[in-house]
């Protein structure tokens, strides 16, 4: 049985929350979330957007890893070059009537392209496993190294100097043209709530794309590539389209953190930074974008807040805090906690936990 | 294929999720008397070793300001962050500290990297923000200040010295990056200017830890000086390694000893007849640095050592002192007209030191820092107040005209 | 020339010693168990740390060496225990466990022991091969490096344990069946592989700056040479060392270290291009 209509063209087998409550939920969250800035301080606002733009990195890892079995170690790459492509093609341009948002697609269009490259190289190249994620961790700290000796002026592309490890910067923020002639510049507010809205969309999409047939396809390569491709499907198209979109959603993270800071460096494609959305995805639970999106944010906030409230201990801590994570929460950080949440919810309301309403499906299958 | 386990969503829980949810907005700051500096220092990761005095003395300072009243009467609040040697933490701390903190003013960063994400962010909100660390130079930003020695401080003085002391061929091994490629551009050209030539110059990344083939290249060219530009602790195990070979060629740096105290850390002679010119070390032993060290030490008996950033740090606490002072305010742009007005000067660690008006720079006393074979010190030389004159000569004068750029030897401002 | 050629195959030899060594305790943890150990750096560090603290305290450079290997093996039998032994039916989640361990190692030592401690003076002097002299111990390393690659192949293919342990990785329910006590393979193999590790820093302890982040100099190295030699890391990983090690060498020498290291990453992309399943899977590729 199956409903139509389309709001069900969100709903399907491979998010893990569903139907109306679900819904009314995220709309009251979304809410919650765009009305901050009428009563939050600037920095607040500010900050919330900081943790909002990293998570479309995120939701194309849990894509690609957590949907088509694909772990990439090397998002940073297309997140790194989004972030330098925006600030050249910016740089050049200016931000003159707009001239930003061709920055932006341009910037979008080049990590699109650097994945389809390496997606074709890898998947028609036979490349699997654990194999991907050392190819693409190689391909991200090549761009590291690379990037990291372009100090001299002679590294320039237009007017835009690369500087090295140093980083580049002095890329104009996003500019919306307005009625009157004065260009909007996006910080602030109007950043936050630019990022807000990007990040509703994509993740709608996401959900469509993903209990989509190509979603479902997707999830039986994961769970076994060969009997898919046995079934017709053509496993390496599906797994190249995968990685291009989650590529391309790495992307739209590196231009965001490029131009709310003005700035982008190769650290940000290095070692380090490559480990973390791999983090946030493990950690919250990889096989649900909703999963992801939440405990990306959340670990986010943790990390940030332990820096600033516990010294030197801040490591030591966040460190703790995933070990308990990953001992605790099988499942992932965010369905355990609304799992747990719901339990005590449950007792507090004196119904008794019956492990078949549990696992009982929102809609008949 | 295995079907996820669902859930009736609950309004409850969503009610839940959403309180949660509005814990992120922080308290909000209140404005009250004291004067607020900023603080962004590395207290964890990579470059703790060389950053931990820093922050020590920034808070020797400031203990002692308030001891004696404070500045104007205001007691002085350091809002410390630790940016765990990461260059997003720096960015979001700025951030905080100019919308959430609300201070007067921000100290800090070790690595250059660092620095650079930052200045947009105090750029696009004209904060005042003061640089306290040693680096390849060439900031020319109307908000910034730098306290940190530059290349025409430390080469000028320590290259002319180690050609006529050992001979003219010069090689140079410099961390691939910005401090490297352009500290080793100061060293070619004053090799060049003194009549001497360079046998060889080599960049190394900076995840390079191993130098086999380094040390090779260097004994077929046979230099006289080895100047050693290398950063970070993958980089200092050359020192040892090319002990290990027998390398014996005098070094001459900018880096090594005065930040990360090398010499206490690795075993003789692995640093044998280095030279350094530092703005500060723990050996000096003048009234002005013996009394520095005494307090140090009684508030921080177990600092393993002071390094030239901790003097730095701790000057840029009394230079800012003497400039809201004579600006009677703490209002940035007076707070900036004061430190431009050429009277900024303070008696620290090394004696006296002023703020240069046209670059935003700080004079320095240079110190000749020799490392013998048993690792204990000798400064065969002091070259008392350096001014850093580069910038103002190659046409920066942020008096008169406002900047934000960095400049080069071969990328000078434009005239 | 004569000096020239041997500076080439000292070189090579080098680099073969230094991703042989990183390598070796995760050839063991990631390429036989699959745990994917991103704290390995940490069990390196660990090793060194020991070594150079019980050197100093008046210990013999040898068997400080021996006691950072073994605590750096006890300390991966405990957290075996604690932490990974439940992750074996979930191996993604190991990335994340040891990324946190790996936090914990790094943030405590620096904590505990200060940023830095003085290190170790490198032994056995140096020799002299036309006009360049060379660092003898860097032989020594090299030598050690073939010496525990034939070392774990003998305990693997030749001793009962060995059989025991592959037994178990490959079918723990059979091996538990035939009277093997699973629990207590996993975790000496675990433990096998972080004293291996801490062997490498103990081994490189007098030749670099003891930081609590001095892990992270191995690392990349040791994943990319273990997942290049492919599935069977006893073939795989000596191979796959030396061709790596070639190419640096030849790039450096030739061009620097710049196109040495990017070199390296190159070579790695092209030879799983070409041989997707690695080295050893290419090597067998009949039997399959």
């Amino acid at each position: 049985m199956r409903r139509t209509g389309l709001l069900a063209l969100f709903d399907g087998p491979q998010t893990a929350w569903n139907g109306m409550s679900f819904r009314l939920c995220f709309v009251l969250a979304v809410l919650a979330l765009a009305t901050v800035p009428l009563y939050a301080e600037f920095f607040v606002v500010n900050n919330l957007a900081y943790f909002l733009l990293w998570t479309f990195m995120a939701l194309g890892l849990s894509l690609i890893w957590g949907y088509a079995g694909i772990l990439s170690f090397g998002q940073t790459a297309f997140f790194g070059l989004a972030g330098y492509g925006y600030g050249v093609v910016s740089i050049n341009l200016g931000d003159a009537h707009g001239l930003t948002w061709v920055a932006f697609l341009a910037a979008l269009v080049l990590p699109a392209l650097l994945a389809a490259l390496i997606g074709y190289f890898m998947f028609y190249g036979g490349i699997r496993d654990v194999f991907v994620g050392i190819v693409t961790l190689s391909i991200t700290l090549v761009f590291e190294t690379f990037m990291a000796q372009t100090a001299g002026p002679e590294w320039h592309i237009g007017s835009a100097r690369l500087n090295g490890f140093n980083g580049m910067s002095g890329m104009p923020a996003l500019t919306v043209p307005w009625f009157g002639g004065e260009d909007v510049m996006l910080d602030g507010n109007t950043f936050f709530w630019f990022v807000l809205a990007l990040l509703v969309v994509v993740y709608l999409a996401l959900r469509w794309l993903v209990n989509s047939r190509f979603g479902n396809v997707l999830v039986a390569i994961r769970e076994n590539p060969d009997r898919a491709e046995m079934l017709g499907y053509n496993v390496r198209r599906y797994q190249t389209i995968a990685f291009v979109i989650g590529g391309t959603l790495a992307g739209v993270s590196g231009i965001l953190y490029t131009t709310w800071g003005s700035y982008i460096t190769p650290s940000s494609m290095g070692l380090t930074s490559a480990a973390l959305p791999i983090i946030w995805v493990a950690a919250g639970g990889r096989k649900d974008i909703t999963a992801t999106m939440v405990a990306t944010v959340f670990l986010i906030w943790v990390s940030q807040t332990l820096a600033v409230k516990g010294a030197q201990y801040a490591l030591v801590l966040m460190g703790v805090l995933l070990l308990l994570v990953v001992l605790l929460a099988p499942e992932g950080l965010v369905l355990a906690t609304v799992r747990g949440i719901r339990r005590v919810v449950l007792r507090v309301t004196g119904r008794r936990v019956a492990t078949t309403a549990m696992a009982k499906r929102t809609e008949g299958s | 294929m295995k079907r996820m386990n669902r859930f009736r969503f609950k309004p409850t829980l969503c009610a839940t999720a959403i309180v949660a949810g509005s814990l992120f907005s922080g308290a909000a700051a209140i404005a009250a008397d004291p004067i607020k500096i900023g603080l962004l220092e590395d207290q964890s990761g990579n470059f703790a070793i060389a950053v931990i005095p820093k922050i020590q003395a920034t808070e020797l300072a400031i203990e002692e300001i308030n001891a004696k009243g404070g500045i104007m009467g205001r007691p002085v609040k350091l809002i410390h962050y630790d940016t765990q040697s990461d260059n997003t933490r720096f960015q979001e701390f700025a951030r905080r500290l100019i919308q959430q903190d609300k201070v007067n003013v921000i100290f800090g960063a070790f690595s250059s990297a660092s620095r650079e994400a930052i200045r947009p962010i105090m750029d696009r909100y004209k904060q005042l923000y003061f640089y306290n660390n040693q680096y390849e130079g060439g900031v020319c930003d109307s908000n910034v200040f730098v306290t940190g020695a530059v290349p025409e401080q430390q080469f000028s003085t320590l290259i002319p010295w180690m050609m006529e002391k050992y001979g003219k061929k010069v090689y140079t091994i410099a961390a691939d990056y910005n401090f490297g490629q352009i500290s080793a551009e100061w060293v070619r050209n004053i090799v060049k200017e003194k009549g001497g030539t360079m046998v060889g110059e080599e960049f190394i990344p900076l995840s390079v830890s191993q130098f086999s083939q380094t040390i090779q290249n260097i004994q077929k060219a046979k230099p006289d000086v080895l100047v050693t530009l290398l950063v970070g602790a993958n980089q200092a195990s050359f020192y040892e390694q090319q002990a290990a070979a027998s390398l014996n060629i005098p070094m001459a740096s900018s880096v090594n000893v005065g930040q990360a105290y090398e010499h206490k850390r690795f075993k003789a002679p692995a640093l044998k007849d280095m030279y350094v010119t530092a703005n500060y070390i723990e050996e000096i032993d003048s009234p002005e640095s013996n009394d520095f060290k005494k307090r140090f030490h009684a508030k921080f008996p177990d600092a393993p050592y002071i390094n030239q950033e901790a003097a730095n740090a701790y000057n840029v606490v009394y230079l800012y002192k003497k400039a809201v002072e004579m600006a009677k305010s703490t209002d940035m742009k007076a707070v900036r007209k004061a430190l431009e007005s050429g009277d900024i000067c303070t008696d620290g660690p090394s004696g006296k030191v002023c703020i240069d008006p046209k670059s935003h720079h700080q004079s320095h006393t240079i110190y000749l820092v020799h490392v013998k074979a048993d690792h204990s010190v000798e400064i065969p030389k002091v070259w008392h107040d350096i001014k850093p004159y580069w910038l103002g000569q190659a046409g920066c004068d942020l008096t008169k005209k406002d900047d934000t750029s960095q400049y080069t030897p071969s990328n000078p401002p434009k005239k | 020339m004569l000096a020239t050629l041997f500076g080439f195959v000292y070189q090579v030899a080098d680099t073969f010693a230094f991703l042989i060594l990183s390598a070796s305790g995760l050839a063991i943890i990631f390429g036989m168990m699959g745990v994917i150990n991103l704290a390995h750096g940490e069990f390196i560090m660990c090793g060194a740390y020991v070594t150079v603290l019980s050197a100093r305290a008046g210990l013999p450079l040898p068997l400080a060496m021996l006691l950072g290997a073994l605590t750096a093996g006890v300390v991966g039998i405990v957290i075996e225990y604690l932490v990974i032994r439940r992750l074996y039916k979930r191996l993604f989640d190991s990335i994340v466990a040891t990324w946190a361990i790996s936090l914990i190692a790094t943030q405590g030592m620096l904590i505990v022991a200060g940023p830095s401690i003085e290190g170790l003076k490198t032994p056995f002097g140096s020799f002299e091969v036309g006009g360049l002299s060379f660092s003898s111990y860097r032989i020594t390393l090299a030598a050690a490096a073939l010496l525990i690659l034939a070392g774990i192949y003998w305990l693997f293919v030749r001793t009962k344990f060995g059989v025991r342990a592959r037994a178990t990785i490959q079918n723990p329910a059979m091996a538990r069946a035939l009277g093997v006590d699973t629990d207590r393979v996993y975790a000496l193999t675990f433990g096998l592989g972080a004293a291996l590790a801490g062997l490498t820093g103990a081994l490189y302890a007098p030749t670099m700056t003891t930081v609590p982040t001095m892990g992270s100099a191995f690392i990349v190295q040791s994943f990319v040479t273990v997942v290049v030699g492919g599935a069977d890391v006893f073939l795989g990983a000596a191979p796959a060392a030396a061709i790596l090690a070639f190419i640096q060498s030849l790039l450096t020498a030739s061009y620097g270290q710049l196109i040495g290291q990017v070199g390296l990453l190159v070579t790695v992309i092209v030879v799983v291009r070409i041989l997707p399943k690695g080295i050893s899977g290419w090597m067998l590729r009949d039997s399959n």
